[in-house]
């Protein structure tokens, strides 16, 4: 190489030396020459606290079988101080990525169910290489990020696809600001996940856990500076156990859509022009430990599902389940439904009548069929005779004029002024539980009792001028009717409760969800107890009586719910119970029973009732003895099988 | 049995032979560019792990697709090494005729990025042409040069500034402004030594100076370009976050990623802003600011420290090589990467503009991380040739 070339790489040589220099000294300046403590006091001014939700605890059912767990989805979130213009790219491009209508993004963008608070999610569920896609390009998606969400998801799916036990589980949702503000002291904050319905709801404070808290100091830009200078981790919420049994809740919820479903091709009796078949367009289940009151199963017919709440639910959704046809999915129907109990009744009806000395328990009664009262003719089921009956056959044949009788007498002690007397059936009815809520950790109806106080007051709340006296009069229909359970109203559960307390002896208990509490090691932090409501008092021979007449009523021949039950294992299991058929004005007939097993050691209860299900034995007998026989472990292949008709 | 005796003949005496290649290579510069891009596979993982992790994506993500590239790029400076780069001496107009369509393609149909459209995306994959440029236009240059050997008349300069000038003008409509600088220095450095006169030198300054003054008045750059440059040139850190420009931003959050690191650092996976991901481009243009974070002073010297003995043998290989073409090719690429080094560490502690350029070897992106390689393979070619 020429001098004069050795000279030129030399000088460059030189230049880059001194580059290098350069880059050492300014290293030096800023990391050793730097004070980096004063550095970020003197930038530091303020704190702020960031709150962040930890996952739900889960819940399961008696036996730890996982009936609400939590899974991760991944989502793209969309910043909302973007401006239109630009959302509007981005949103285009995201709707390119992801293979969907950009005006689908822009929907879930301004969903009214999303919170204002948070960066709106657009997109749920989103697979790896779109997200890595988002990742390696996020200059060209502004404002949008790939956010980790943990939302509920449901391990137990019925043959039809939705989850099990939606009603008594409920769903989550953002949480509103009447409860914001009622919930600010517990440390909820906008935007936060709320139990919204059943034990979602009722067990929020254990299920949600304690979220992290962490206090970071900010810069003037309101940037965070440096690691956070306090930390509350938080923890996981804690599971809750029910007393619900997975296997047994299954079957409640599979018997009732199959019993109704077959109800829907059956010939409603009731219309003589023509032919119609059962509408049966709703129902319900309800299963009881007798022994403690705590829900072993609890079903109702139409179901929903869940899991469109997990992504906000959407305004068309939301009021698609409000829609006549589909019969208000989201009512649980076993604790918020009301019907006329029918002579499911007359276990009120049984106990006031011997116990106000309106007519003893071994004390026979003629039944013709029928009975006139101050010009009415009031009738069995068809008119049929049932000849001489006690109290006995009087519950197992279901007959009506041994109750309307007794209802009459009632009324004429009120007429004669012995009004604790007259009243008597209302208040057995009260002790029984019904006209209250159960205290159950739902949302539940109080039912109705009808008495002559209750009937003025709504008679002068609907009615006009004249009109309002006249409906006011407690007549001798009002109490004959209520003998045999119509016009009182009551809901399936305060019904198999109340059955609880006659077939435990007497003790009225709370009905419960809840068994246990346990935090995510499986340590259980508090056992949910039984609560007992009052103690009823039964006269040991009355109580006799009846229960031979709820024995007969299903294995007897002659019981109005035998047919039902024909080939079921009786011998082995021991069930009895009382069919009911309740008329509703202007709507077919409420078909009711209450069954339980052992008979004589009733351990678990379980009643049924489907709307405009034709008669009692037709449609909910048949939907009980499947659920009893699924309880016992018995198989059966065949769907329910409702029946043609039925005498009760 | 017969015994088959694959003729050693050839290989014994290359072996023994003192000229043989093989004998003379550069071990030093060989095993820098492993021990760089180790270390740069450490820092990628570093600063990109917690974000990954957030994002569902594994957190090798960036670590496997590198990984993958370095061994690309190794293949590629093996296949550069094996072919004598004296071939190269009179095949360079092919090598510049080569790159323009590539240039061109991309304006085409290339993806565009941060601003550039300087990517072809295959697949998965995206491939980056102004990167190979960088060598394309110093193996160009020099041959030009090497043709016309220590005689560079107003003529033959006017057509080497021609031929630089047109890969710059297509790499600068890529949008593409850090590439394009490097490209000048690399052909300038060529020219300087291959005998450029001063005054003509003095001439292409001037040219040079009003050329950048007539594109910052005309308005031809982008906002967000100008905003680099005016950021570096007011860092005073008092403008409230509306008022801060994304540059300003850019370039105080590396900052103080650096500042905190001190003299020992945070130490591996510790630094507060890598974790949180508070510096943006961290694992690609901004890597270094994880190493000044997580290793203090000692580390980020070490790093320079480690460029600056890539520099010194790529000066000592210019000086040793056979023939003038040799000198060229590895002063272009001396040139090439101390200027990317300075560029790229000094962004990182506001002594230079932000430009979109990468850390050689270090940053995260494939195209860079193989023409780097090649680049060092090139050098080595010629270090081991010097006796033949």
């Amino acid at each position: 190489m020429s001098d004069n070339g050795r000279v030129r790489v030399s000088i460059v040589g030189v230049v880059i030396v001194a580059l290098f220099c350069a880059l050492f000294a300014r290293l030096w300046f800023l990391q050793v020459g730097t004070d980096a403590e004063a550095r970020v006091e003197a930038t530091t001014r303020t704190t702020r606290v960031v709150q962040s939700e930890m996952p739900r605890g889960r819940i399961l059912d008696r036996n730890g079988v996982e009936l609400v767990t939590n899974r991760t989805s991944w989502a793209i979130t969309v910043d909302r101080g973007l401006p239109e213009e630009e959302r509007m790219v981005v949103l285009g491009q995201l709707g390119e990525l992801l293979g969907v209508a950009s005006e689908e993004l822009a929907e879930n963008f301004d969903d009214v169910q999303q919170s204002p608070l948070k960066p709106a999610v657009v997109a749920f569920d989103v697979a790896e290489p779109i997200r890595i896609a988002i990742l390696e390009h996020i200059d060209s998606y502004p404002g949008t990020r790939v956010e980790r969400l943990t939302v509920r998801q449901y391990p137990g799916l019925l043959a039809n696809e939705t989850p099990l036990a939606s009603h008594l589980l409920g769903y989550v949702g953002e949480i509103s600001g009447d409860q914001l503000a009622e919930r600010v002291d517990e440390g909820y904050v906008g935007g936060d996940t709320i139990g919204r319905s059943g034990v979602e709801r009722a067990y929020e404070d254990d299920l949600r856990g304690e979220p992290r808290r962490e206090t970071l100091e900010v810069d003037p830009t309101g940037s965070p500076v440096g690691s956070p200078v306090d930390v509350e981790p938080g923890h996981v919420g804690h599971d809750v156990y029910l007393t619900i049994d997975a296997n047994w809740q299954r079957a409640a919820e599979e018997s009732l859509a199959q019993g109704i479903e077959a109800a829907r091709t059956i010939q409603n009796e009731n219309v003589v022009e023509g032919y119609e078949e059962l509408k049966a367009p709703a129902g319900s289940v309800v299963v009881l430990d007798a022994r403690d009151g705590s829900v072993a199963a609890m079903a109702s017919y139409p179901t929903y599902d869940p899991r469109a709440f997990v992504d906000g639910i959407s305004q068309i959704e939301w009021d698609l389940l409000g829609l006549p046809d589909l019969h208000n999915p989201l009512l649980n129907r076993a604790s918020q439904g009301e019907y006329d109990p029918g002579s499911t009744f007359k276990l009120v009806s049984s106990v006031a009548m011997t116990r106000y000395g309106i007519r003893g328990a071994g004390q026979w009664f003629d039944d013709n069929g029928h009975v006139e009262i101050r010009g009415t003719d009031f009738q069995n089921a068809g008119r049929q005779a049932l000849g001489s009956v006690d109290l006995t056959q009087a519950i197992s044949k279901s007959s009506d004029v041994y109750y309307y009788t007794g209802g009459f007498e009632f009324w004429k002690l009120w007429k004669a002024g012995e009004t604790e007397r007259g009243l008597g059936m209302q208040t057995v009815a009260r002790e029984f539980g019904f006209g209250a809520t159960t205290g159950v950790e739902l949302d539940e109806t109080d039912g109705r009792i009808p008495d002559p106080d209750q009937k003025r007051e709504l008679s002068y709340a609907i009615n006009e001028g004249d009109a309002r006296e006249k409906n006011a009069t407690w007549f001798p229909a009002d109490q004959i009717y209520m003998a045999i359970g119509q016009s009182v109203l009551v809901s399936p559960l305060q019904l198999a409760n109340a059955y609880v307390s006659f077939a435990n002896g007497g003790t009225l208990f709370e009905p419960r969800l809840g068994l246990q509490v346990a935090d995510v090691d499986g340590n259980v932090l508090r056992t949910v107890e039984s609560t007992v409501v009052r103690q009823l008092e039964f006269d040991p021979y009355v109580r006799a009586q009846m229960l031979s007449g709820f024995n007969g009523a299903v294995q007897d021949d002659s019981g109005t719910a035998s047919a039902p039950f024909a080939g079921f294992p009786l011998d082995a299991i021991p069930v009895a119970g009382k069919t009911g058929t309740a008329q509703v004005a202007g709507k077919g007939d409420t078909s009711l029973f209450v069954g339980w097993f052992p008979a004589n050691n009733p351990q678990y209860i379980v009643a049924a009732v489907v709307e405009e299900g034709g008669r009692g034995a037709q449609v909910a007998a048949p939907i009980v003895r499947r659920v009893i026989e699924a309880m016992n472990n018995i198989d059966v292949a065949t769907p329910v099988e409702v029946l043609d008709e039925a005498r009760d | 049995m017969a015994t088959i005796t694959l003729a050693p003949g050839a290989a014994t005496r290359r072996r023994d032979d003192a000229t043989s290649p093989l004998r003379h290579v550069d071990l030093v510069l060989l095993m820098l560019p492993f021990a760089i891009s180790a270390l740069g596979l450490l820092m990628i993982y570093s600063s990109s792990r917690t974000r990954l992790g957030a994002n569902g994506v594994s957190e090798l993500y960036y670590v496997q697709r590198q990984g993958i590239a370095i061994v690309i790029g190794v293949i590629a400076m093996v296949v550069v090494m094996l072919v004598d780069y004296r071939r190269l001496r009179d095949l360079w107009a092919l090598a510049y005729i080569a790159i323009l369509p590539l240039l061109l393609g991309v304006l085409v149909v290339g993806a565009s990025r941060k601003g550039a459209q300087a990517w072809f995306d295959i697949g998965p994959l995206q491939f980056q042409p102004s990167e190979i440029a960088k060598l394309s236009i110093i193996v160009a240059v020099a041959g030009y040069c090497h043709a016309h050997r220590g005689d560079l008349d107003a003529w033959r300069l006017a057509t080497a500034v021609v031929m630089a000038a047109l890969v710059i003008g297509l790499v600068l409509m890529q949008n593409d402004l850090g590439s394009a600088a490097v490209l000048l220095v690399c052909a300038g450095a060529v020219l300087v030594v291959a005998g450029i006169r001063p005054h003509h030198l003095a001439v292409l300054l001037l040219l040079g100076i009003t050329a950048v003054g007539a594109v910052v008045v005309t308005g031809t750059l982008d906002d967000y370009q100008i905003d680099r440059l005016s950021g570096f040139i007011d860092q005073s850190p008092d403008g409230t976050a509306s008022e801060q420009t994304q540059s300003e931003y850019n370039l105080e959050q590396s900052k103080n990623a650096i500042v905190a690191g001190g003299l020992d650092g945070e130490g591996l996976f510790n630094g507060t802003n890598t974790k949180l991901s508070y510096v943006p481009e961290q694992h690609t243009d901004f890597i270094f600011t994880v190493v000044g974070e997580e290793f203090g002073f000692i580390g980020g010297a070490t790093v320079i420290g480690l460029f600056g003995l890539l520099a010194w043998r790529l000066w000592r290989i210019a000086l040793l090589s056979s023939d003038f073409f040799g000198t060229l090719v590895v002063m272009g690429v001396l040139a090439m990467f101390s200027f990317q080094v300075f560029e790229n560490i000094g962004m990182t502690m506001g002594i230079m503009p932000i430009t979109g350029l990468p850390l050689p070897f270090m940053s995260y992106g494939g195209s860079a991380i193989i023409a780097s390689f090649m680049a060092i393979g090139l050098a080595l070619n010629v270090h081991m040739r010097r006796f033949t």
